[in-house]
């Protein structure tokens, strides 16, 4: 099936959840409410002329200062026996910072759902383990949303400062710490001038 | 490497040298810092590549900015990536550092 013809089916089976198609170099992209995105989902995966049963990718995206809705959760969809796909985007706005979780329909979404709320924050309801999958569980902060400093905002990771506190507090135990002055010379600079 | 004396080990209580091969997160470097101090005495570590030494291109939220922020570099071999001869200079340097010391060992602890 053509993807517009996808869309326009979906558009069919849920009026008021569709907000719009778009097309951009043959790739149809709809962008629906979040509010009943499993069951729309769950049709479009169980429908026999959809069989949409391969969730190929799931991620998130900041659209802060861009657009009124924030974030967007996005759905690539394919079936293997139908050879089709289509992109699904549901909003999610800043202050409703939730969506229903896609575990039920497809379980390799488990990890995408968890890297999606490790990296902007975005809650997935009813997940069977909703942690942090990438970052170290005491992280502070959602990385990849447009407002986060590239830098970290010259903060580290309190794990991170340990290691380094650790560190210095060893340092008197190594050789150069106790034994070579770090101004002398190792004679390596002698022998390249050789 | 062999020609040369080099040998590798499967674990870091048989090593005299360790390299760093590689961006090292800050998640990891708690590892990094484990495994070097469970390396015997005299020890020696080699920063291979430049995201090792120096953290190459990513000055970012969660990239050590180099590994002599929390061990004691010998030797750094530049490049991204490296090429081998590279590396294998980079042990010679090390191995002609090691003849002009006189001790390593550190303080009793």
């Amino acid at each position: 099936m053509e993807p517009l013809e996808i869309a326009n089916r979906l558009k069919e089976r849920f009026p008021e959840q569709v907000l719009e198609v778009t097309e951009c170099r043959d790739q149809v992209g709809i962008i629906v409410k979040k509010d009943r995105i499993v069951e729309m989902l769950r049709w479009l995966h169980d429908d026999p002329s959809m069989q949409l049963d391969h969730l190929a990718d799931l991620c998130g995206v900041d659209y802060l200062g861009k657009k009124d809705v924030r974030f967007e959760v996005v759905y690539n969809l394919y079936s293997i026996p139908l050879r089709h796909r289509i992109r699904i985007r549901a909003q999610v706005p800043e202050d409703d910072c939730q969506i229903e979780s896609v575990t039920s329909i497809w379980m390799g979404a488990d990890w995408h759902e968890r890297e999606c709320f490790d990296l902007f924050g975005i809650t997935f309801n009813n997940h069977p383990d909703m942690r942090r999958v990438l970052l170290p569980e005491d992280w502070e902060g959602y990385p990849l949303r447009k407002d986060y400093p590239l830098d970290g905002g010259g903060k580290n990771w309190r794990g991170y400062d340990e290691v380094l506190e650790k560190s210095k507090r060893l340092r008197k135990f190594d050789f150069y710490g106790q034994y070579q002055d770090p101004t002398k010379s190792t004679g390596l600079e002698e022998d390249a001038r050789k | 490497m062999d020609r040369f004396g080099i040998i590798f080990r499967a674990s870091p209580r048989q090593s005299d040298a360790m390299i760093v091969a590689g961006t090292v997160t800050q998640k990891m470097a708690p590892v990094v810092r484990r495994v070097y101090d469970q390396m015997p005495e005299p020890r020696y570590v080699i920063a291979m590549g430049s995201c090792a030494c120096s953290g190459g291109v990513f000055k970012t939220y969660h990239t050590v900015q180099g590994v002599d922020e929390f061990l004691p570099v010998d030797v750094y071999v530049p490049g991204c990536p490296p090429r081998p001869e590279a590396l294998l200079e980079g042990f010679i340097q090390l191995q002609q550092k090691m003849m002009k010391e006189e001790m390593r060992w550190s303080r009793w602890r």
